[in-house]
């Protein structure tokens, strides 16, 4: 009797409990990024070091009609009628571009390599398809946005931003047409404005930009990036910070700008950095050097090795030289003690992986329908400069040193990875938690990553570089957790990634910034 | 996958009913002051699963296995109202691939039965379950977690006819569950086509619905049956991609139960097969069970 009680009265209380947790709420809340006013116009802009452009007036844009013109002062009437009432539609649109172009579109740009993140499904004969860039929709979909190709999609996206601004920043302080606020105060202001010329508009500039190059990296999404095109230009108005000439110069000198960004990636090498016939004599070359068991895929059917050639891509902020020097020594020997250690260290996490370990790998792992380390740290640093009120053009010249500094990173790892062609540890029998990349092993990935961006946004926010060199070991930690890499695939990584860095940061202190 | 977990509580919380055992989802009642313990032991696997409505196989997976052990007392607060627990560990494997096999205590759950109608042989039910997760289980390391790591409330109704010469009898529920928002170790995930910058997934709510034709007498009992159990919203598995939290699972399945108890100790069984999904695997699941009755009248 007594047994049954307490039996009832726990049973109670754990029902009354889950009902009581369970409130019937299920509102989801993502961070909340609002405008501001940014800490500096940044007003020298216009004489930065650009990526592509040789120089601001590279691109052409003829000077805009005073704000004393009839045609000026036409604009001036409608945007006061677009920007006097707003729909919760508008509004909405409005806070969202306000929290900054380039911090948008580069989120943008990670929600797409997010979803076309997948591996091509086999066929039924046991082949893999390659995706086509002519059929995009079909299945397999183009891209297929892996690590390498999202951080040279996102590199080209950031690049592009930055120059487009640099020459947009040339313009305004060319012009000096001021904000249509500062015209007319009548002209009712949704968002903050500064003191920053409005034309051409840098919204404008880079939407147009953006759109140019994630229409070439992800041709299957035309209509979905004509959307974001128009309401970011359509946001502008309603929030009464451009008129509608602002915005046509703007999107004319972004267009310019990325036509020629896209030209260098065009000429890149990316055609050829799928080419499976030089597998070979890469395995034969590793072999001559010493390799006694060569990285082999472990899917079934068995999957080619992602981009082999993509080593061979050019690079943004070193020659291809340099990149040979950038290679870390050859990895230890197959059964060497050395080997065989760091071998020991993953059999015995997979016996006993602890909830931490797991969180850690799951935290980064950033595999298949995520926007890879690449987009990681990209939004980390977009964040970043976002809390510390940047400007768009100096947010974008932040993302531009990080965007370049992850595709050479990119290029110098797998470089090594098709130089050394080393065997995954699941060649030995250890299963993982994450999922096993398609490719060889030395060095990682994730590692080479995460430091050449950790130390980058190191230089520009060094109060808070520790942070992120923290976060940057974790990331490479996280790799041996999840059972993937060898404790030495991780740390070479990490050294080669902290060099690769280096010469982002240094392209930064001589772009005539002073930042 | 998904399957997996969700048949898995199905399959735990459905089909685990002592004797007089009775289950969340039958109008047998332990009598006032019984408990009926039941140990089971469950096996689920398969080879196949829907991929969004495509039918597949993963050479990657095999053949994907999910087990558990489970306590279940169902105990009997009056002849007219029961309450039964359940606490499975669970585990899970695949035949082929590089995927890690998981483990660990899943989630506590807890039904409270209540005849409200009974007139002559037929009876109307209320139930009201209640779950919470125990373990710190992985939730989004699909098809190999354990469980969803979400609170569910599940309010059911159950309506049963018995004709008492012959013991044969047709029940048939339906359900809508809610399931909480699950947290995982990622700031960022995919779904519904768009990123959330968050470590928070909605898990779609359910519903289900079953019938089952059987014949129930003093020490035994046999059953056919035939469930549907679905989310309510959710996405689907993208080509080629693993199985999230937020998928919309279905999954139409059928099977027998029986039960055999003698006196204070008995054995149950079921087996279920899944016939048609979307997002799950095509599961063929296995259960057995020892049960054990106390009484506590004097």
């Amino acid at each position: 009797m007594k047994m049954y009680n307490r039996i009832l009265l726990i049973g109670s209380l754990i029902a009354g409990l889950s009902m009581a947790l369970a409130s019937c709420d299920k509102t989801i809340t993502e961070p909340l990024r609002v405008a501001y006013t940014p800490v500096s116009v940044d007003e020298k802009a216009g004489t930065w070091k650009t990526y592509v452009l040789t120089s601001p007036a590279d691109v052409t844009l003829t000077a805009p009609s005073a704000t004393s013109s009839a045609a000026y002062q036409a604009e001036l009437a409608d945007l006061k009628t677009k920007s006097a009432t707003l729909s919760q539609e508008q509004q909405e649109a409005v806070v969202y571009w306000g929290t900054g172009a380039v911090y948008r579109w580069n989120e943008i740009a990670r929600e797409l390599a997010a979803r076309y993140n997948v591996p091509p499904a086999a066929n039924a004969d046991g082949r893999y398809p390659i995706p086509d860039a002519a059929n995009p929709l079909a299945d397999p979909k183009f891209p297929f946005a892996n690590p390498p190709y999202t951080a040279r999609a996102l590199a080209y996206l950031t690049v592009a931003q930055y120059d487009a601004l640099v020459s947009a920043w040339n313009y305004k302080y060319q012009y000096k047409r001021a904000a249509p606020s500062k015209v007319d105060a009548s002209i009712r202001v949704a968002l903050p404005a500064s003191a920053l010329p409005a034309y051409p508009s840098e919204d404008a500039v880079v939407a147009a930009a953006s759109y140019t190059v994630l229409k070439a990296m992800f041709p299957g999404e035309v209509p979905f990036l004509d959307a974001k095109l128009a309401e970011h230009q359509n946001s502008r108005l309603w929030a009464g910070m451009n008129v509608a000439s602002d915005l046509a110069a703007g999107m004319d000198l972004g267009s310019q700008v990325a036509a020629k960004v896209m030209a260098r990636a065009k000429t890149d090498g990316m055609s050829a950095a799928n080419n499976q016939t030089l597998t070979a004599g890469m395995i034969d070359a590793a072999k001559s050097r010493g390799l006694t068991e060569i990285w082999a895929s472990q899917e079934t059917p068995v999957r080619a090795p992602m981009l082999p050639n993509y080593g061979a891509v050019l690079n943004w902020n070193f020659d291809a030289a340099t990149k040979v020097k950038l290679r870390p020594v050859a990895p230890p020997a197959i059964g060497s003690a050395e080997f065989t250690t760091a071998l020991d260290e993953l059999k015995a996490i997979s016996k006993n992986q602890t909830r931490e370990q797991a969180r850690i790998a799951n935290y980064w792992s950033d595999g298949a329908g995520s926007y890879t380390p690449p987009g990681h740290w990209m939004r980390k640093a977009a964040n970043a400069a976002n809390e510390a009120r940047y400007s768009e053009v100096r947010m974008a010249r932040t993302l531009a040193l990080l965007g370049t500094a992850l595709m050479d990173a990119g290029i110098c790892c797998w470089d090594t990875k098709f130089f050394y062609y080393y065997p995954r540890p699941q060649q030995y029998g250890v299963k993982t938690t994450v999922g096993l990349p398609n490719f060889p092993s030395y060095t990682s990935g994730h590692s080479t990553f995460s430091a050449a961006a950790a130390v980058v946004l190191g230089s520009i926010f060094p109060d808070r570089a520790d942070e992120f060199w923290q976060q940057a070991q974790e990331a490479s930690d996280s790799r041996v957790y999840g059972m993937i890499h060898y404790r030495f695939d991780c740390t070479a990584g990490l050294t080669c990634g902290k060099n690769i860095g280096s010469y982002a940061i240094e392209r930064g202190k001589a772009d005539r910034s002073g930042l | 996958m998904k399957k997996g977990i969700r048949y898995l509580i199905f399959a735990v919380v459905i089909l685990s009913l002592p004797a007089k055992a009775q289950m969340p989802h039958d109008a047998i009642y332990m009598g006032k002051k019984q408990i009926c313990v039941a140990g089971m032991y469950g096996y689920s696997s398969w080879n196949q699963y829907w991929e969004n409505t495509l039918k597949r196989e993963n050479l990657n997976i095999g053949t994907h296995i999910t087990q558990s052990v489970m306590l279940m007392p169902a105990i009997g607060i009056s002849n007219r109202v029961n309450v039964i627990l359940s606490m499975p560990y669970v585990w899970t494997s695949t035949s082929a691939g590089n995927l890690m096999g998981q483990h660990g205590i899943q989630d506590l759950s807890v039904w409270l039965k209540v005849k409200a109608v009974q007139a002559g042989g037929f009876s109307l039910n209320a139930i009201v379950g209640g779950s919470i997760p125990l373990g710190n289980y992985v939730p989004n390391f699909l098809p190999m977690s354990v469980g969803l790591q979400c609170r569910t409330v599940t309010g059911r109704l159950l309506a049963s006819y018995r004709e008492s010469k012959t013991g044969l009898y047709l029940t048939a529920h339906g359900s809508y569950g809610w399931r909480s928002n699950s947290k995982i170790d990622q700031d960022a995930y995919l779904a519904n086509d768009r990123v959330y910058n968050t470590n928070q997934v909605q898990v779609p709510n359910t519903y289900d619905a079953a019938v089952r034709l059987g014949v129930l007498r003093r020490v035994w009992q046999t059953e056919v049956w035939a469930e549907q159990a679905s989310c309510l919203t959710g996405d689907n598995i993208r080509r080629n991609d693993m199985p999230f939290p937020t998928n919309n699972t279905q999954i139409t399945s059928v099977g027998w139960y029986g039960k055999v108890q003698p006196h204070n100790i008995g054995v149950n069984a079921r087996v279920g097969y899944v016939v048609d999904g979307l997002n799950v695997g095509q599961s063929t699941s296995y259960t057995l069970g020892l049960l054990y009755q106390i009484n506590f009248k004097k």
